[in-house]
């Protein structure tokens, strides 16, 4: 099988999309003669239409990318706007989305996921599926206890969607709790995640006391 | 009231948002109201980076110095914002997604529960409601505008707004200008 993944965070390579990623076409390549290659929507930003190209030469092609206020970033826009005129074409490939987000429960990302599902059909592409995740600032800081479970379904994931094509729902299940916190759970991760992500970072850089500032108040 | 319009349409000479726009800006204004109208694709405005600057360094402040700074500043500063596009591919256009993306500055990196779920705190004591102003694509059906306000009852709540309206460029001018008055 051949893939292309399109890693569409604006964060380019040092992204957590890409730590999802990786782990994801880690089992994709244990299957031999699966081929994957690896595109970066930021390297395309000034030329969309050399990545357009590119997409309709691929079997499987899945877009990758976080999730910017509720939904996908402007520069992913951009790009989906860019695959328009590829409308109705016969040689599209199959079309999967990989979507990560900072908040913790998948709730956030079922409207993406849904416009997502509407866009592969309005352009003729057969859908694979979305693969969701929420909580995923910050990967690379996260404890290895957190991520461990996960980066390992992300592994499972890719090594069946090697061997069969299709992007396992089960799996999917998995991946995608929580949907919603439990009070006592919100009640928990609110605090952790204020402190040691946000006023952590703040306190490194000397501006905690300005966390609340209103520089452009009317 | 203080109305400030974003037009998101990235071609002006086709389509009929700009002509739609341009009618309503002069309704609204004999509604007697304070309108000010920014066209997107005369701007610069680039994507988000995604670097959290303007939570972790300059908190408030993107790190990005270009237009964008200044219609944040128009945002917080309106009473109603109205984002107008043309829907391409389903979804309104890149160049208002980016100016929105542009816009968490608005908000506080810390996490709240709203309405049991996660969501940031405020940095600001008041926030615009949001409308959204859209022309259809010859394909538009149902399922496209649920999904559209979906997600725009959840942008609305995640930058602390409500939702004014949700109209086509079909829409009597009339209704908008209704819409406004009671929000
Ligand atoms: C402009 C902007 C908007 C964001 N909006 C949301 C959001 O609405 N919901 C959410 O859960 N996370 C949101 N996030 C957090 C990102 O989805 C999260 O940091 C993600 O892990 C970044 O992935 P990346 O490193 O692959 O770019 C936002 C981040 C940025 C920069």
């Amino acid at each position: 099988m051949r893939l292309l993944f399109i890693n569409a965070s604006p964060r380019g390579k040092k992204s957590n999309t890409g730590i999802l990623m990786q782990h994801f076409i880690r089992g994709f390549l244990e299957t031999p003669d699966n081929t994957c290659e690896v595109e970066y929507l930021v390297k395309y930003k000034n030329n969309l239409n050399a990545l357009t190209e590119k997409f309709s030469a691929w079997d499987n092609v899945i877009i990758g990318f976080p999730l910017y206020v509720d939904a996908m970033p402007g520069s992913v826009k951009a790009f989906m706007e860019a695959l328009a005129p590829l409308k109705g074409r016969k040689d599209l490939p199959a079309l999967g989305f990989m979507i990560q987000c900072g908040f913790p429960e998948t709730a956030h990302l079922r409207f993406v996921a849904k416009y997502c599902e509407k866009f592969s059909r309005r352009i003729g592409c057969r859908f694979l599926g979305c693969i969701l995740k929420g909580g995923c600032e910050g990967l690379d800081v996260q404890p290895t206890f957190l991520t461990e479970k996960y980066f390992s379904l992300f592994g499972m994931l890719g090594l069946d969607f090697g061997k069969t094509g299709k992007i396992d729902e089960d799996i999917l299940t998995k991946l995608a709790r929580p949907e919603h916190l439990s009070a006592e759970n919100m009640a928990m991760v609110v605090p952790f995640i204020n402190q040691a992500l946000w006023d952590a970072q703040m306190e490194k850089n000397g501006v905690l006391n300005l966390s609340f500032d209103r520089p452009l108040m009317p | 009231m203080k109305i400030l319009i974003l037009n998101g349409n990235p071609h002006g000479d086709t389509g009929s948002i700009d002509p739609y726009v341009d009618h309503l800006v002069e309704k609204i204004k004999s509604a007697g109201h304070d309108v000010t109208i920014i066209t997107l694709r005369d701007h610069k405005i680039s994507p988000c980076i995604g670097c959290f600057h303007c939570w972790i360094k300059t908190p408030g402040i993107c790190s990005i110095n270009d237009d964008a700074r200044d219609i944040t500043r128009q945002f917080i500063a309106a009473d109603h914002v109205i984002l107008a596009s043309p829907l391409m591919m389903g979804f309104p256009s890149h160049l208002l997604k980016n100016a929105m993306d542009r816009n968490i500055c608005i908000v506080h990196p810390h996490l709240e529960e709203v309405d049991g779920e996660v969501h940031h705190k405020k940095r600001y004591d008041r926030y615009p409601v949001i409308s959204l102003l859209l022309e259809k694509e010859a394909d538009t059906d149902e399922e496209d505008i649920d999904i559209l306000k979906d997600i725009f009852r959840r942008q609305a709540v995640n930058m602390w707004s409500s939702v004014g309206f949700v109209h086509f460029t079909e829409s009597p001018f009339e209704e908008i200008i209704h819409a406004i008055t009671v929000h």
